[in-house]
């Protein structure tokens, strides 16, 4: 039975962040964390694979806060998760992060296929799969839209700028997914039960033998600004007009500007 | 810093990552060296823009381009650049991650731009979605960073005689991923970003059949027809080369009209630089307002019609 691992990461959900007007800081107070979009449609994947294939399915995440993402991921799909979560994972690279994972994946076992997301929500680094692949002496194939377990390895096309690859890998491979992959289901109350009930290991770093002092990130944020856009924000159809008129008020305005020109 | 190297699957894009190798360069002297998909031509080429050293790579009939990541740390370990600077393709993306896991070394993904100061190089990029930019400080080398294409400009002391040195770089044998098929997509006609007015559509289209509206807005403004990420990816109505945001195309039309898109940030990236953005959406909530200069509630079966035909109109007028 091949073995089949997603890894996912813990974002803040980006739709929650507020920029604020004076500073262009940003505003977090309201921010809820949510599964990194593209990291769905990896779990999303490695499910699909053992219920068509019968490939075992586990996940691997690390992070600050990562417990609370637990029992959402499970009714996903997956039979376990083995994670890290630290405090100091909060502001490190793409180079930490891959190693930790690297740690956990090697730790398990005998791992067949890694999946991951193109890029994470928040920094969209896109680098952990790649990365991944190359810790683990794993071929790497990015951007995939079509995933088939073989006998040998896997079966991919993969969409890049310029077409598409079909490509056939022997032994063990990291793939990222796009999002156009699959649909991430939205569980049943009936999966959410059943993953009360599953397994989750907690792993330390000196289980994967993991050595901070030798392992600090390699780059330092300086600085994080907001985007503000000025705007009118003028509404059209205000004061019960109809559509036809505020339609035809808003083309006149465009015209009055010079847009239509 | 005085050793750079440049790699990228399209050679256009190396010539635009010499630029700035050569303004980081400035006077000193040093050494740069660029690995391109491409023969002596373009080799030479590179060498007009500034290269001293050429690597030819081919795109690999039976493998991935990426294949050439272990050759390239032997080359790394012998040459010991103290930057790297990647074409941001897809391709290019992957394998300067896996150069860099090799290498041990930092990576930051698509820069906007790359400064060195003091020993210590200062890169700036984009997060969560368009919402912010970050800038980062990295004094670890060698530094690897990705760049798209038309981040940079190319070296204005360009010279066709200069002289440098071309070679031919080898894949490494017996690799594990084996290419079954390469299929070249259809090449778009029209360039959106050319538009001087874009109607975008999103998921508040139900079928596809309704884009219908939205082409013929597009067609009496003289404008064309995009929209979000997920109309193209995932509902593929549209080709991707069409949707705009982040991670798609950046926009800077006169007038942009959105029609059923919510307004995620990944979208507004793309169209911040619009000069008026107009916003129909049935949800009076839709962050799409926040953005827009002009909006309508409603429901887009309903707007699109009306203004095809207050256009008609007023262009009646204008000319009348
Ligand atoms: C890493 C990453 C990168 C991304 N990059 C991009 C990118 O480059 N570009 C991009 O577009 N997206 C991108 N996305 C996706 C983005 O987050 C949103 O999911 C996407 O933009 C939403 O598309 P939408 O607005 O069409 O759909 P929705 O968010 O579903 O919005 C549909 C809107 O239509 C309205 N509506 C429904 N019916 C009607 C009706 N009859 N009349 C009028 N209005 C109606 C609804 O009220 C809603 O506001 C990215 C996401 C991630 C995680």
């Amino acid at each position: 039975m091949k073995k089949v691992v997603a890894c996912y990461k813990w974002v803040i959900d980006e739709a929650d962040i507020r920029v604020e007007e004076k500073d262009h800081s940003l505003n977090f107070e309201r921010a809820k964390y949510k599964i990194s979009e593209y990291d769905r449609n990896a779990i999303e994947a490695g499910a699909l694979l053992n219920e068509e294939k019968g490939c075992e399915f586990l996940a691997v995440t690390c992070g600050p806060n990562v417990e609370a993402s637990l029992k959402d991921v499970l009714s996903r799909g997956p039979a376990s998760i083995s994670y890290v979560n630290e405090e100091w994972l909060a502001d490190v690279d793409s180079s930490v992060t891959s190693k930790i994972l690297a740690g956990i994946i090697k730790k398990i076992g005998n791992v067949d296929l890694v999946i991951c997301g193109e890029g994470s929500s928040d920094d969209y680094s896109q680098q952990v799969g790649p990365r991944l692949a190359a810790l683990l002496g794993y071929a790497s194939v990015t951007f995939v839209n079509k995933l088939d377990i073989t006998e040998e390895g896997i079966k991919v096309e993969r969409k890049l700028e310029d077409g598409v690859e079909v490509l056939e890998v022997k032994g063990p491979a990291v793939v990222t997914v796009l999002p156009d992959i699959n649909k991430p289901r939205i569980p049943s109350l009936k999966q959410i039960l059943a993953a009360k009930k599953k397994p989750t290991e907690k792993i330390s770093l000196k289980e994967i033998g993991f050595d901070i002092n030798a392992s600090q990130p390699k780059l330092k944020t300086l600085s994080i600004s907001g985007t503000v856009m000025e705007r009118k924000n003028m509404q059209i159809n205000t004061d019960g007009l109809s559509i036809k008129d505020a339609a035809l008020k808003l083309v006149k305005q465009l015209n009055a500007d010079g847009s239509l020109a | 810093m005085t050793k750079f190297w440049i790699i990228s699957d399209v050679a256009e894009t190396s010539y635009e990552l010499l630029g700035k190798a050569r303004e980081l360069l400035g006077d000193q002297e040093g050494i740069i060296t660029v690995y391109l998909i491409g023969n002596e031509t373009t080799g030479q080429e590179a060498i007009g823009y500034g290269a001293d050293l050429v690597k030819l790579m081919e795109l690999p009939p039976d493998t991935t381009w990426e294949q050439y990541a272990p050759v390239l740390v032997q080359e790394a370990q012998a040459s010991q650049p103290e930057m790297i600077l990647v074409g941001a393709t897809r391709r290019g993306k992957d394998l300067a991650a896996q150069l860099a896991a090799l290498l041990d070394s930092p990576c930051v993904t698509e820069c906007k731009s790359i400064e060195y100061d003091d020993g210590k190089v200062i890169l700036k990029r984009i997060i969560y979605g368009g919402l912010a930019e970050k800038i980062i400080e990295c004094c670890q080398f060698p530094v690897i960073a990705t760049v798209a294409s038309r981040t940079f400009e190319k070296w204005t002391a360009k010279d066709a005689s200069r002289e440098g040195t071309i070679e031919k770089l080898d894949l490494p044998a017996g690799v594990n991923v084996q290419v079954v098929e390469r299929r070249s997509k259809p090449q778009e006609v029209v360039n959106i970003k050319d538009a001087s007015i874009v109607v975008g559509v999103g998921r508040g289209f139900s079928e596809q059949d309704e884009l219908k509206m939205a082409e013929e807005l597009a067609k009496v403004l003289g404008g064309e027809v995009a929209c979000s990420r997920p109309i193209a990816e995932d509902l593929h109505w549209l080709p991707e080369d069409r949707y705009i945001g982040i991670s798609g195309q950046i926009i800077k039309p006169n007038v942009y009209i959105a029609a059923g898109i919510s307004g995620q940030v990944q979208h507004v990236y793309g169209i911040r630089d619009a000069k008026t953005i107009i916003a129909i959406d049935k949800n009076e909530n839709a962050p799409i307002f926040q953005v827009a200069d002009y909006y309508i509630v409603g429901d887009l079966k309903e707007v699109l019609p009306a203004l095809t035909e207050a256009v008609k109109e007023v262009k009646a007028a204008n000319k009348g």
